[in-house]
């Protein structure tokens, strides 16, 4: 997992976050073969959205002229997502640490931007409340979506 | 001199000094934070969701983890003010008629709703030092209305 120094500008922090949008795409592969139904469709749209969000970044850096992180081959995983349950428990550290990154970026950038990381940051909180109901945790929500532990 | 003496009167009427108040400058009230109303917010939530529970304890479960994240959210809001919460806690808002489940949880669903309007637009106005604990307080309160379903 990555854990990187606060940001202090906001290309940096949107950088970060498109970084972040990688590791999720890429971790939904091996959830969504664990999972099936609705837990597999809930994973697909999961990783539809990552997409979206990265799709946006990556335009948006592109056009300030930023640096634009490159998407590598692969991501480590913190443990083998071997049944239901490690997918599960996966994609719920996903959201949160997604919406980590996401928060991050909250005190760097204003307006628009502001709004932006602060929609996905709501995202990911939503969508890792939704992963802890099908995996029966208990209690699905946390009081500061995205907040280091 | 009529007018301002006119002006004294009326106001020694309608503030009524005594000797100390005139002349003990040593704590000026302090101008009310933009976040006042937030934490009050908080409080008041959370307060709505230990009503509901009392008027049907078999919600327990679901709503006492979301009334504490309110409180604590309070707490934060009144950490970054700087100062605690005013003495005297907020009129409980009305619970109105006993409602039956599906009427509370629609009504605090609503007010999750309003309240996630409150914290995005403070989180957006804020500076960026408040930022991160303002989204994740918006993203929470969308999480409960996603609890509250």
């Amino acid at each position: 997992m990555i854990r990187g120094q606060a940001p202090t500008d906001p290309g940096q922090a949107l950088a970060a976050a498109l970084t972040a949008e990688y590791a999720a795409i890429f971790a939904y592969g091996p959830i969504g073969v664990r999972l099936t139904d609705a837990a597999r469709r809930d994973a697909r749209a999961a990783e539809a959205a990552h997409r979206a969000r990265r799709d946006a970044l990556v335009l948006q850096l592109s056009a300030g002229g930023g640096q634009v992180p490159a998407d590598r081959a692969g991501y480590a995983l913190p443990y083998p997502v071997t049944d239901r349950a490690s997918a599960l428990r996966l994609a719920v550290e996903i959201e949160e640490r997604t919406a980590a990154f996401w928060r991050a970026a909250l005190p760097v950038t204003t307006g628009a931007d502001r709004t932006r990381a602060l929609n996905a940051l709501t995202d990911c909180a939503v969508r890792a409340t939704r992963w802890r109901r099908t995996a029966g945790v208990s209690p699905v929500t946390v009081a500061f979506p995205g907040r280091p532990a | 001199m009529l007018r301002a003496g006119a002006l004294l009167t009326a106001g020694g009427t309608t503030l009524p000094l005594t000797g100390c108040d005139l002349f003990d400058r040593a704590e000026p009230t302090p101008p009310p934070d933009p976040l006042e109303p937030l934490a009050g917010e908080s409080r008041e939530l959370a307060a709505r969701h230990r009503a509901a529970v009392a008027a049907d304890p078999g919600l327990a479960d679901r709503l006492t983890p979301i009334a504490d994240a309110h409180a604590a959210h309070a707490e934060e809001i009144q950490r970054l003010i700087g100062r605690p919460a005013p003495s005297g806690s907020p009129a409980p808002s009305a619970t109105g008629p006993a409602a039956d489940r599906d009427g509370l949880l629609a009504g605090l669903r609503e007010a999750e709703q309003r309240g996630r309007e409150s914290a995005a637009k403070a989180c957006v106005a804020a500076p960026g030092e408040r930022a991160a604990v303002l989204g994740s307080i918006a993203a929470a309160r969308v999480t409960h209305v996603e609890v509250l379903r």
